[in-house]
């Protein structure tokens, strides 16, 4: 790492930063441009996966009435999605959507935290296939439970069929299939990537832009890489903020839109 | 430690507001781009010069707002 530092110190930085910095090189095969079977995102899903679920199985392994602080942690997650996520949005048929709302709140939330991890500073979410597919696993899921609760034709019927006037409905209906069916998925899927990927970029510019100034050839320029790497310090803070701000929107649009799917017609 | 025990406050229940504004925004924009996009096929297979798509985009915002109110403003 340190070794890179002078590198970019001395000699060319890649600047200004681009898509092509997202795609890294592979691991296996190493070092592979057009093949990538396992890359650095790869790893980090699996270590933020294997942290998470050995984390639980610690601090829950030996449950005690009155919790250590460990387990306190852990039932303070596992409580505040249940109660203040699923109970609260869904009412008490939320406590069933529990379990999977706090596993995808967790999941969501660890490979966020990469973002601001020193030097991985990358998250997988920054990568459009890992929102897509959570957000298709909400998508089907809240269409699945929308079915099997009100019924195939009367749960379409409810969500596409607004309580209005009938000669309204042919001006209505198509709004209500794109809000419902096509703005649902593609706006939980973008608003988590877009956020850590321009989260990405901003720490690109302000790190990479800090060492083009320090190699600038004008003197007055030097001294300014110091407060572009202050202002990717300030960044990464905000950035704390904004990982556990997308892992929450996105649990609780997906408890919004199982609430939506469940609700009784009026 | 037992901190978690105590008992939530009743007050602040009723959160789906946080899912209510991005479902507002959904109509609005998508009452503009469905029945915007529909004007616009309409214009070509017409030749109306823009006429259809325009009357498309107004037809499509009130739709979106009417939808706002329809779903998300009356007490239900």
């Amino acid at each position: 790492m340190i070794g890179q530092s002078v590198v970019l110190a001395e000699g060319e930085v890649p600047f200004p930063p681009s898509v092509e910095d997202f795609f890294l090189p592979s691991i296996y095969p190493w070092g592979e441009h057009n093949s990538y079977w396992i890359t650095k995102f790869t790893v980090l899903v699996w270590l933020g996966v294997a942290a998470t679920i050995i984390f639980f199985l610690v601090t829950y392994r030996n449950p005690k009435l009155v919790p250590t602080k460990k387990q306190w942690i852990a039932e303070s997650i596992y409580g505040f999605v249940r109660n203040n996520i699923a109970v609260d949005m869904i009412g008490h048929r939320g406590v069933a959507f529990a379990p999977y709302l706090t596993t995808l709140f967790v999941f969501i939330f660890v490979n966020n935290l990469w973002q601001i991890i020193p030097f991985v500073q990358i998250s997988p979410m920054a990568h459009i296939a890992f929102p897509a597919i959570l957000a298709i696993i909400s998508y089907v899921m809240f269409i699945y439970v929308g079915i099997r609760h009100h019924g195939f034709g009367k749960f379409f019927k409810h969500s596409l069929m607004p309580p209005a006037p009938l000669f309204m409905q042919p001006l209505l209906i198509p709004i209500e299939l794109f809000s419902t069916f096509i703005a649902r998925p593609v706006s939980l899927a973008l608003r988590l990537f877009a956020n850590l990927f321009a989260g990405h970029i901003i720490l690109l510019v302000f790190t990479l832009g800090g060492f083009v100034l320090i190699n600038a050839d004008s003197l007055f320029l030097k001294p300014i890489s110091v407060l572009s790497w202050a202002v990717s310090i300030a960044i990464t803070f905000l950035e704390a903020l904004v990982i556990v701000l997308q892992a929450y929107i996105f649990t609780v649009l997906t408890a919004s839109y199982v609430q939506g799917a469940l609700a009784d017609e009026h | 430690m037992t901190g978690d025990q105590t008992p939530q406050p009743a007050g602040d229940s009723g959160t789906p507001e946080a899912g209510e504004g991005w479902t507002a925004l959904a109509y609005l924009i998508g009452g503009l781009a469905v029945w915007g996009f529909i004007g616009w096929l309409v214009d070509q297979w017409l030749e109306t010069d823009g006429l259809a798509t325009g009357i498309g985009f107004l037809l499509g915002g009130a739709g979106g707002v009417y939808l706002v109110i329809r779903r998300l403003g009356t007490p239900r």
